[in-house]
């Protein structure tokens, strides 16, 4: 048994996750499991980020997606009604056309994707912590600054945009 | 046997269509959103994939797998803020009945 | 063919090893939570002027045992409104977080299940993980106490993160890496990190309070005023799981405490005793640092009153997290100022750390002038 074999298990094991669970985000009728199957698909990719060699990356992955942006939504779910309703009424009208376009475009891409040869399990040598550290705050340090700008606009923004006038 | 760089973009096409698919047919504003985030997920994967392309890692691809977040934490806060003021002006979370352009 | 340890294939060995680990971990978690349940009963009595557990086994020892049976033995009860799924899931989300943080904690020299280099990340990743099982225990319960439980909880974890993350970046910044092996290497002999950032210690072990529910910070489970909070409606073995969880999460933050700023393993004779002896005093000295501060928390809950809503976000907002940004930013400059010696940092620190304690009660007094003039406008 060689360390090769076990990562292409554990690619096939993260791969049937992150399909299944965002197959299941949009075909189940409970928004609840739509939450959980949508944190369970952010959990697989950062389990992805990890065959990647980018743990760095995964962590991020999981403080921001599971720690925040699921939490966030779970709010969503609770201050807004989810009230059980007829089937026909669970998609849109458009659903057929939509499944037309979306079809051939996401097989379309995967396969033009398969087309890449290369290894992709190039892990850095001590982790991805000092190039990414190195690449942010050297060559991207003033798009950096401009990102902590964009999160004071929306922070900001959100919270106008939900204050009750009193 | 190396898992090939192709698998991943695969597996990041095939996220992507089913965030696309999620937005286009589904009528709840909240899982709308849900789906977004999928799509957004589905070009990091591919971003990371990316960098490691040809063996020698290249960390710029996850630069922007960085900002990639920070666009995601901010989209998702003004998002649902939007999806709670439209539903504090009409009760419903229905996307094919908010078309009003003013409250 | 490489050889592993004992002659072994190494990937088998890697297998052997992961489950030595995991059966080590959880028996060392287990009996971390039964022992602290004892010890924080025998504390609390002993605070309150009265004996504690006494009746089962010698002195009461057995207590936290019997508990334990008899929430095993209970039945498994879900209600019948509940979101079926939330409500399973969550006492896993909430447990397995907490026993993943110990992979990274070194216990002694060489003893760490993996120095991953971006150890602190990590720690605070799975910290904030918690807050998602909370959040979802409070609302699959299908109750209004559990409800605003976990809400509570979620806003309260999710506020000071804030201030715990900027003080582990803090030590971060002065070792300069996130690696825990390495920052218990940087403090050999006095040097530890507490002389040199005492007010980031502070905040931590504040915020580290907030961050697992413990008094003064445990409103998500107020019993006074919402029944258990999120944890209403679970029984038996989900209870026993949350609970563990609790106890668990007390235990990470202090070795994190013990780990970041006194020293972790280092102590007296670890170095000298040779290379069987050493290690087992490395685990006995990170032990007791560790339990040291679990006995604080436990002197902190029989000590203090519980904070109302208002000023538990007041504290965080207001106080921990300027606190901690001017401490990040003084820190920082002082470290590119001076490279090369550290007196100047730890003498700004020391006084930053008297400004921090000095600022409280003028704090307080202002929020209660401000309080009394809202009430007089109200009358």
């Amino acid at each position: 048994m060689s360390y090769d074999l076990v990562g292409v298990i554990l690619f096939a094991v993260l791969a049937i996750g992150i399909v299944g669970a965002g197959i299941g985000v949009v075909l189940l009728d409970r928004i609840t499991a739509s939450a959980l199957l949508m944190a369970f698909t952010f959990l697989n990719v950062a389990g992805m980020f990890v065959l990647l060699g980018a743990e760095t990356i995964a962590a991020f992955q999981v403080l921001i997606y599971v720690g925040a942006i699921t939490v966030l939504i779970l709010y969503g779910v609770m201050f807004t009604p989810q009230r059980e309703r007829a089937y026909a009424l669970f998609f849109q009208t458009q659903w057929p056309w939509a499944a037309l376009v979306v079809a051939p475009l996401g097989i379309g891409v995967a396969l033009v994707g398969l087309s890449f040869r290369d290894r992709a399990t190039a892990v850095p040598a001590g982790g991805d912590l000092d190039a990414l550290a190195t690449s942010i705050f050297r060559d991207f340090a003033f798009p950096f600054e401009v990102a902590s700008v964009l999160l004071l606009a929306a922070m900001i923004g959100a919270i106008v945009l939900v204050r009750r006038d009193d | 046997m190396a898992v090939p760089l192709g698998a991943f973009i695969a597996v990041s096409a095939v996220l992507f269509s089913i965030g696309i698919a999620g937005v286009l047919v589904r009528r709840n504003a909240v899982v709308i959103l849900m789906c977004v985030e999928l799509m957004l997920n589905a070009a990091n994967l591919a971003l990371v994939a990316f960098s490691r392309r040809g063996g020698f890692p290249d960390e710029r691809g996850s630069v922007f797998v960085v900002f990639v977040f920070v666009v995601a934490a901010s989209e998702v806060a003004v998002g649902l803020a939007i999806v709670l003021s439209a539903y504090r002006n009409r009760p419903t979370v229905d996307v094919d009945e908010i078309h009003a352009m003013k409250g | 063919m490489p050889e592993g340890p004992f002659g072994l294939d190494p990937a088998i060995w890697a297998v052997v090893r992961l489950v030595i680990a995991l059966a080590l971990l959880v028996v060392v978690v287990l009996n971390g939570a039964l022992s602290q349940v004892y010890i924080e009963r025998k504390v609390q009595a002993f605070i309150q002027n009265r004996y504690g557990p006494i009746h089962t086994g010698p002195w009461g020892l057995l207590q936290t045992v019997a508990d334990a049976v008899k929430l095993l033995g209970k039945e498994d009860i879900r209600a019948r409104l509940t979101d079926r799924w939330f409500f399973l899931s969550a006492p896993g989300i909430v447990f397995s977080p907490m026993l993943a943080s110990w992979v990274v904690i070194p216990f002694a020299p060489g003893l760490v299940g993996a120095d991953l280099n971006i150890g602190l990340l990590y720690l605070a990743t799975l910290g904030s993980m918690t807050v998602l099982g909370i959040v979802i225990a409070g609302w699959a319960s299908n109750n209004k106490y559990s409800l605003i439980g976990g809400l509570r909880s979620g806003g309260q974890l999710i506020s000071y993160e804030v201030p715990q993350i900027l003080s582990l970046v803090t030590v971060a910044m002065l070792v300069g890496s996130l690696s825990m092996v390495d920052i218990v290497d940087a403090q050999p002999g006095w040097q530890l990190t507490v002389f040199i950032l005492p007010l980031a210690f502070l905040t931590y072990f504040i915020a580290g309070l907030a961050e697992t529910n413990r008094n003064p910070f445990d409103l998500p489970e107020a019993e006074s005023e919402l029944v258990a909070g999120f944890l209403t409606e679970y029984s038996g073995m989900r209870y026993a799981v949350f609970f563990m969880a609790e106890y668990g999460e007390v235990s990470v933050v202090s070795a994190i405490v013990a780990t970041l700023w006194f020293g972790g393993w280092h102590g007296p004779f670890v170095d000298t005793a040779g290379p069987l002896l050493g290690p087992v005093l490395g685990v006995l000295w990170f032990t007791l640092k560790t339990y040291a501060f679990v006995l604080v928390f436990m002197w902190i809950r029989a000590t203090l009153p519980r904070f109302r809503i208002d000023q538990l976000m007041a504290l965080c907002w207001k106080l921990l997290i300027p606190a901690t940004l001017t401490n990040l930013l003084v820190t920082a400059v002082l470290l590119l100022a001076f490279p090369g010696s550290l007196l100047p940092v730890a003498i700004a620190n020391w006084i930053m750390l008297g400004l921090f304690v000095l600022a409280i009660p003028l704090f307080q007094r202002r929020r209660l002038a401000s309080l009394r003039a809202r009430l007089r406008a109200a009358a």
